[in-house]
């Protein structure tokens, strides 16, 4: 497998990080709070994380050590050194807990992501994950893992008297909706709280509410003593069901994040002014969010002439080819009555040129009665695409060869970066 | 034009060539953007669509000429045109499909017998030409059918023409005469 896993992710988010900061100003110009632009910040990492296109990155950070915990020095539990990281104590009555955990100083604790577990934090544990953001855990909680299972398990968000450790440039969030959709829990349940794994980005947004707004504590603990159990904001919070959960969680996802892609896309049409941008945009839906911009690239060689009137150059979407169909399925219908003699005229044709030196006929094309559509249209109608510049694509006969540079490729859902790629390919 | 005698010669038909027009202007950006299987040749002007099956790749101009090359049969290069005027209906191109000619026809024959190339071209002197310098085969053009053949010294022959009833008849034609001047040919076939 492609060995670059980190990177790819590392160069989404950098750019996310790049594009967010540029549009600082022309959000404010527009009239639009900071918030706003958290918002779409939130969400466009929300939605990367949750393409798998940067499984990887998940998968590496939740499957290497994830949780460095550092306990307080007055941690009854074990006595380490104040500044060392100190692992949790085994009064956790974790499932299955890998042996890691040992009660006596490990330096650090990693918590595999693909385990199911109820963890149970005592209060006045620090966490800090591996991108470093630090919370300190004041609630005693309860951590496990979304029934859904495919999220690895969670991290512990904050509770009210959270303070995080971590500075990070996050203007005051929209608190029900940036971290909610991701770390949303599961009010009603008496049992341990349940966790959507909340990308690792999207706590400290939750986090930079001001403590006294317990409203917005996330997370549910049970068999503790304190057992807050704190209802998001959201109003798509009371779709949330404890076996469907991260189904749901997708659902609205995928809803905030049209809403999204529109107001995005609106905002790219203002700028572009051209409907190619948005019909790209929209092709390039199922890709992931990062590149989108790359898709927005419109074709400019060639002759650009629209002598078409009638057929303007109208992006090639769902609905138009629909409406061709259905077009087509008129004329079909229509020229049925005339077929029978097109088939005639094309008949005696046949034998005709032979003889003839020219043939002048004008012969309608019976949409569907003679013309068959070419089999298997969309033989490959697949989703693995490759963005990038070329340096040469050359081709004998049916087979390619393509020396290609700067892109990205979509392979399997999962996204690889290069510098420089080489193929084949027969066709 | 006598009889090929008893053995049958085969013709293998290579290649039909043929043209046909939409009648209507056609965006090349847009076949080209949208299209399946095509090719964008700005510096020519052109695109290049390539069906498999007939298998079939068509020249497709703005000013809506489409040449058809590759069918193995006239009726093949019509059955591709018209699969390769309805794709462009459904690009949205408002296609007439008129005009389809076959333009050329290249098939090929092997004779039984190898020729002796140069008495061929001294029995056929000014009809047949052969340049061994610039082409190891002897041209043969039959005016009347409008065909062309090529000799080998092999006996191998690729006949072109306006279509497969001419290609049939220049091999008719030419036989006799190769026939007269073959030599045998050598042991190790």
């Amino acid at each position: 497998m492609l060995a670059n896993t980190g990177p790819v992710a590392k160069l989404y988010l950098s750019i996310i990080d790049d594009v967010i900061e540029n549009m600082k100003e022309l959000f404010q110009d527009e009239g639009l709070e900071d918030q706003v632009l958290d918002d779409l910040r939130h969400l466009w990492e929300s939605k990367l994380m949750q393409s798998k296109a940067m499984e990887d990155f998940r998968n590496n950070n939740t499957n290497s050590s994830n949780f460095v915990l550092q306990l307080p020095p007055n941690y009854k539990q074990t006595d380490q050194e104040a500044a060392a990281s100190i692992v949790i104590p085994a009064r956790q009555n974790v499932s299955s807990l890998p042996s890691k955990n040992s009660a006596d100083g490990l330096a650090t604790f990693s918590l595999p992501a693909s385990l199911t577990y109820p963890v149970q934090i005592p209060a006045g544990v620090t966490l800090q994950t591996a991108s470093g953001q630090l919370y300190k855990v004041n609630v005693p909680v309860v951590v496990t893992q979304a029934p859904g299972g495919q999220q690895p398990a969670s991290h512990p968000t904050q509770r009210a008297a959270v303070q995080r450790e971590v500075s990070a440039p996050q203007p005051a969030a929209a608190p029900s909706e940036s971290s909610s959709l991701p770390a949303s829990c599961l009010p009603q349940s008496q049992e341990s709280g349940f966790f959507q794994r909340p990308y690792v980005p999207e706590i400290p947004l939750g986090d930079d509410e001001p403590p006294p707004q317990p409203e917005h504590v996330n997370v549910g603990a049970t068999a503790s003593p304190v057992t807050q159990l704190l209802n998001f904001q959201i109003s798509a919070e009371e779709a949330l069901t404890q076996t469907a959960q991260s189904r749901d969680i997708d659902e609205i996802l995928k809803e905030v994040i049209e809403e999204e892609r529109e107001k995005a896309g609106r905002a790219r049409t203002l700028s572009a002014g051209n409907t190619h941008h948005q019909a790209a945009a929209d092709l390039g839906m199922d890709l992931d969010y990062g590149y989108r911009e790359l898709s927005n690239i419109v074709q400019l060689d060639g002759s650009a002439d629209n002598s078409d009137p009638e057929e303007e150059a109208a992006p090639l979407e769902e609905s138009d080819f629909l409406g061709l169909i259905n077009a087509e399925a008129i004329k079909a219908l229509q020229e049925e009555n005339g077929s029978s003699d097109g088939i005639s005229i094309s008949s005696s044709d046949d034998e005709g040129p032979d003889d003839l030196a020219d043939v002048q006929e004008e012969d309608p094309l019976n949409s569907g009665d003679d013309v068959v559509e070419q089999d298997t249209p969309d033989l490959f109608d697949t989703e693995n695409v490759i963005v990038c510049q070329y340096d040469k694509i050359h081709r004998s006969k049916n087979r390619w060869k393509f020396h290609l540079k700067d892109g990205v490729m979509c392979y399997s859902g999962r996204d690889y970066v290069f510098s420089k790629a080489v193929g084949e390919a027969e066709w | 034009m006598d009889s090929s005698g008893d053995e049958a010669l085969d013709i293998i038909i290579t290649n039909v060539v043929a043209t046909f027009r939409t009648r209507c202007h056609l965006n090349l950006r847009t076949i080209a953007l949208e299209g399946t299987n095509v090719i964008y040749k700005p510096e020519d002007g052109k695109v290049l669509m390539k069906l498999r099956k007939p298998k079939i790749t068509a020249s497709i101009w703005s000013s809506g000429k489409i040449i058809c090359t590759g069918a193995t049969s006239e009726d093949e290069a019509k059955l591709g045109a018209r699969r390769l005027a309805r794709c462009l209906q459904k690009l949205g191109f408002k296609v007439n499909f008129s005009a389809f000619k076959v333009v050329n026809v290249l098939a090929v024959c092997s004779m039984p017998f190898a020729v002796h190339l140069i008495d061929f071209t001294k029995n056929n002197r000014p009809i047949a030409s052969y340049e061994p310098e610039l082409h190891p085969a002897a041209m043969y053009r039959i005016k009347t059918l409008k065909a062309t053949v090529q000799v080998f010294s092999t006996g191998s022959l690729t006949v072109t023409g306006p279509n497969v009833q001419n290609v049939a008849a220049a091999v008719e034609h030419i036989y006799p005469l190769l026939f007269e001047c073959q030599k045998p040919k050598p042991l190790c076939k």
